[in-house]
């Protein structure tokens, strides 16, 4: 496929649209964790994982309705978050912010396990929301999952936007980073703050799993740890405070990805679209490292 | 055990390496039921592994740079090893593979290392799991360097006649491996090489005020750890016979970084232990609790790991430290020894002084020791020095006043190279050190403390003297890493002038003790013995009063008179007791504002109205 094909196929837009909005889901549950509690989630994606095999349990086990299967996923997801921040991470507030990332570690292995334990590696599908052949836009073939997929996010983006500005509790969410002082001033609760980050954090996480999984096809254990480098990846772009930065970082890799994919299809070397992440990072970081919509960081 | 001691350490080392060596070749040959292919392939393991966290812990533990992509680097180790040593790439040696693995190793961490240069924390941790992440799905299924997905096999070595086949006795190589990396270890850590690295970990700008170039030694500990960590993936490569790309996914790097954080951070012994009980555990689960634990056990030891992390975020090194406070702590009880409430408040001593620094820089009449003209320094649209002047000639205190904002320590920072100036020249004895590094100026005869104590608190105060005499310790990192040549009497000497430095401040009971410890007078104390350790020419002095109680603060100007009169050296000193500055200094400059409001005598500068409104206040006589 040449350049201008590449660049101007619908096909590939939507993709990238679809995949740029999943990571930039994962990069603001990221970027929320990172803001309530300075601390990188490892097991930001695998918490949705392990959602998916609630909803695969629910859906395609017990033939019950998608969105009975989602909300338990969900449930499922925001009760570990709520947990291990209870148990865990507000009992380490005083330890390096590395240590709780370590135990967030210890998270990830922990789901893992408990996956590989209870669900084993053979391949398994959840099906779609909605069923149908979605629309057909000239030539472009665009599914169901792929609209719902679409109209989630922008509806997430909204929703946590108008949270996070216009309501008390949410600007001190904002706050509670930089100045937890002002924040208990204002009456807001950190410890509520804390809980919010984390529980969201995972919900945003199942959604955005549940959603891209009809589009990939089939999941086993471990199903987000690719998605979770590219909403690293988004989340950086976009600056790792910014909550528009993780979305629109989120739409950066999704086109690098797809377009660089479809460009590099027949191309002996492997991997070249995550090489083209890697260098999407690197250039941000040495460029611009506040990412590009990240506040400039003061240096003390 | 005493004859053992008596050993030269190599020799040491070597039989170490010897009797570990023999050890799973005759264990599986006279108890074979007992030290299988099993056991040995979990010893091999543990090895590896340790050998990798040890690696890591070069980065991490020392230099406090993150890295979260580290087994992409045992990947490279491995992946050279295969081509190396293949019958169908180069059927090389095994031995010779594993130097060639560690330069490789250590070659990839250098160009990690560089964007490590500009960014830290968070950022280069995301940028290294993005190394990680690329490595192995593209670079590692490369078919001409890696023979692609499928992998590439790595035979073991072949000696004469004896084949290492035997997971036992391939085993043993990797032991003897490991004690060496151990012993490097140890050096690094006992030499200006290990000691830089920690300082860049408490503080970049202290490390360079002691000499040290931080970009350099930071680059250093990527290299160092990338090598050590070639290595492990050289032994890796072996113990499983065929590497293929998948066996790096990044989730391998964050567990080496679990295997750091649990065993401590900085600790050799803490982040081996870790890696052995992770070999182990699983077939300790199932001897304890049999076939049917398989599947729980993953369980179970993540979740204990994240109980383990939570109860002791500082690891199994804290643990230890905190059981052997405890018990030395009862014991000084039992003893009858208490802290003692007021310790001692010398009067500052002849130190030491460093052989290979000349007695004085020879000046031309009339040079200063410090030249500062037209300094401007902007932060943004900030002008926090402006157009500032400022000589201080040899053999005086000069005092840096001014009221709190006015860009006292801004200049200071200026002058030692931490704030690069926007406008002006800076000469030190009589060169022009404007374009120099912090570091430079430091090892030219700069020496300074800081308002919140410029020294590496988690060392003790012998480290911090030893760190402080970086740039005056004359041997190479080859030297370092071997203990040979130059190291070893270098290392003594200084060893000595710390010893004699800390007998003259009066801390013999608190040498050993981290810095972190002691009370902020003390700390002060200590600050200042590892500014004059290396008889640097000019001493600048940042609020050296502060938190110091009045008692203390008087023998302050004891001390400064004895800098300038017994040690010879000149002071540059910013104070905000006005009553010390009046008694000691001999010359003074007064910022406000960023500018240069009065320069002069004391006497002279303490009359003008000027300065009297703008700081002193009506109530200091002049």
């Amino acid at each position: 496929m040449s350049l201008l094909e590449s660049l101007t196929s619908g096909q590939n837009l939507v993709l990238a649209l679809v995949y740029g909005g999943i990571y930039g889901l994962l990069a603001v549950g990221i970027v929320l964790v990172y803001r309530g509690s300075r601390v990188l989630n490892f097991a930001q994606g695998e918490v949705g994982t392990v959602g998916l095999f609630v909803a695969y349990f629910l859906i395609t086990k017990q033939g019950l309705p998608w969105w009975v299967g989602a909300l338990g996923a969900i449930a499922t997801a925001v009760a570990i978050g709520l947990l291990f921040e209870r148990f865990v991470v507000r009992t380490m507030v005083s330890a390096t912010r590395l240590s709780v990332a370590v135990a967030t570690v210890g998270l990830l292995l922990f789901l893992l396990a408990v996956e590989f334990r209870f669900a084993g590696e053979s391949p398994r599908t959840v099906r779609g929301p909605i069923d149908g052949n979605g629309l057909t836009l000239g030539g472009v073939v665009v599914s169901p999952t792929q609209i719902l997929s679409l109209v989630v996010t922008i509806a997430v983006g909204l929703g946590l936007t108008l949270l996070l500005r216009k309501t008390d509790f949410g600007l001190g969410v904002l706050a509670a980073a930089d100045d937890p002082t002002a924040v208990r001033l204002v009456g807001v609760r950190l410890s509520r703050v804390s809980a919010f980050t984390w529980g969201a954090g995972a919900a945003i996480s199942a959604l955005a799993v549940l959603l891209i999984e009809p589009t990939i096809g089939v999941f086993t254990p471990g199903f987000a740890s690719e998605l979770f480098v590219k909403g690293l990846a988004a989340a950086l772009v976009g600056g790792l405070t910014s909550l528009t930065g993780a979305f629109a970082g989120g739409l950066i890799v999704g086109l690098v990805e797809i377009q660089v994919g479809s460009l590099t299809l027949t191309s002996t070397v492997p991997g070249i679209p995550t090489l083209s992440i890697f260098a999407l990072i690197l250039a941000v970081l040495l460029i611009r490292p506040a990412g590009l919509f990240g506040r400039a960081v003061a240096s003390a | 055990m005493s004859a053992l001691s008596r050993l030269p350490r190599l020799m040491r080392v070597l039989l170490l390496m010897g009797v570990l060596a023999a050890v799973p070749p005759l264990l599986t040959r006279v108890a074979p039921s007992l030290f299988s292919g099993l056991e040995a392939n979990i010893v091999g393991t543990g090895t590896y592994l340790a050998t990798a966290a040890l690696a890591l812990n070069i980065l991490m533990g020392y230099a406090g740079q993150i890295s979260l992509g580290h087994f992409a680097l045992l990947g490279v180790g491995a992946f050279a090893t295969g081509v190396m040593t293949s019958p169908t790439r180069l059927a090389l040696p095994y031995l010779l593979a594993v130097p060639v693995a560690a330069v490789l190793g250590g070659l990839v961490a250098l160009v990690i290392g560089l964007p490590a240069l500009r960014l830290r924390g968070l950022y280069l941790a995301i940028a290294t799991i993005g190394f990680s992440y690329a490595m192995e799905q593209s670079v590692f299924r490369v078919k001409g360097l890696s023979g692609g997905s499928g992998g590439i096999d790595v035979p073991r070595p072949i000696a004469g006649s004896f084949t290492f086949l035997k997971t036992a006795d391939y085993v043993a190589i990797l032991l003897v491996l490991l004690v060496a990396v151990w012993a490097l270890d140890v050096n690094l850590t006992r030499s200006r090489l290990g000691r830089a690295f920690q300082a860049i970990r408490a503080d970049e700008a202290v490390a360079s005020s002691f000499g040290i170039d931080v970009a350099r030694y930071k680059l250093l500990a990527f290299v160092l750890s990338g090598a050590v960590a070639g290595v492990a993936g050289a032994m890796y490569g072996g113990l499983v016979g065929t590497v293929s790309a998948s066996a790096f996914g990044y989730q391998f790097s964050l567990l080496l970084v679990v295997l750091v954080v649990v065993g401590g951070l900085g600790s050799r012994l803490g982040v081996v232990i870790a890696a052995y009980v992770f070999a182990v555990m699983p077939r300790l689960f199932v001897d304890i609790f049999g076939e049917g634990i398989r599947g729980w056990d993953l369980i179970i030891g993540a979740a204990l790991l994240m109980v383990a992390v939570r109860n002791h975020p500082g690891g199994v090194a804290e643990a230890l430290r905190e059981r052997k406070d405890k018990r030395t702590a009862r014991r000084a009880q039992a003893a009858g020894l208490t802290d003692d409430p007021n310790p001692a408040t010398p009067a500052l001593p002849q130190m030491p002084r460093p052989a290979s620094r000349a007695e004085s820089t020879p000046l031309q009449p009339g040079q200063p020791v410090l030249r500062v003209s037209g300094l401007t320094v902007r932060f943004g649209g900030l002008v926090a020095v402006n157009e500032a002047d400022l000589v201080v000639p040899r053999g005086q205190i000069v005092g840096l006043i001014g009221p709190n904002g006015a860009g006292k320590t801004t200049m200071f920072n200026a002058i030692s190279g931490l704030v690069r100036p926007t406008e002006g020249r800076i000469e030190l004895l009589g060169r022009d050190v404007t374009a120099d590094p912090g570091h430079r100026r430091a090892a030219a005869g700069m020496g300074r403390t800081f308002q919140n104590i410029g020294l590496a608190k988690d060392l003790s105060v012998t480290e911090n003297l030893l760190l402080a005499q970086h740039s005056v310790a004359e041997y190479s990192g080859w030297e370092a890493l071997m203990s040979v040549r130059r190291a070893p009497r270098v290392e003594r000497e200084l060893r000595e002038r710390a010893r004699e430095a800390v007998v003259a401040l009066g801390f013999e009971r608190y040498a050993d003790t981290p810095v972190r410890q002691l009370s902020h007078g003390q700390q002060r104390i200590v600050e200042l013995g590892a500014v004059l350790v290396t008889a640097p020419e000019l001493v600048m002095l940042d609020e050296p009063s502060a938190g110091m109680s009045p008692g203390a603060a008087e023998n302050l100007a004891v001390r400064l008179r004895d800098i300038r009169d017994q040690l010879g050296r000149t002071v540059l000193l910013i104070e905000h007791n006005i009553p010390l500055v009046l008694d000691v200094c001999d010359t003074l400059t007064v910022l406000s504002a960023g500018r240069v409001i009065a320069a002069g005598d004391v006497d002279e500068v303490a009359r003008q109205a000027e300065v009297v409104s703008a700081y002193l206040g009506e109530a200091v006589p002049a």
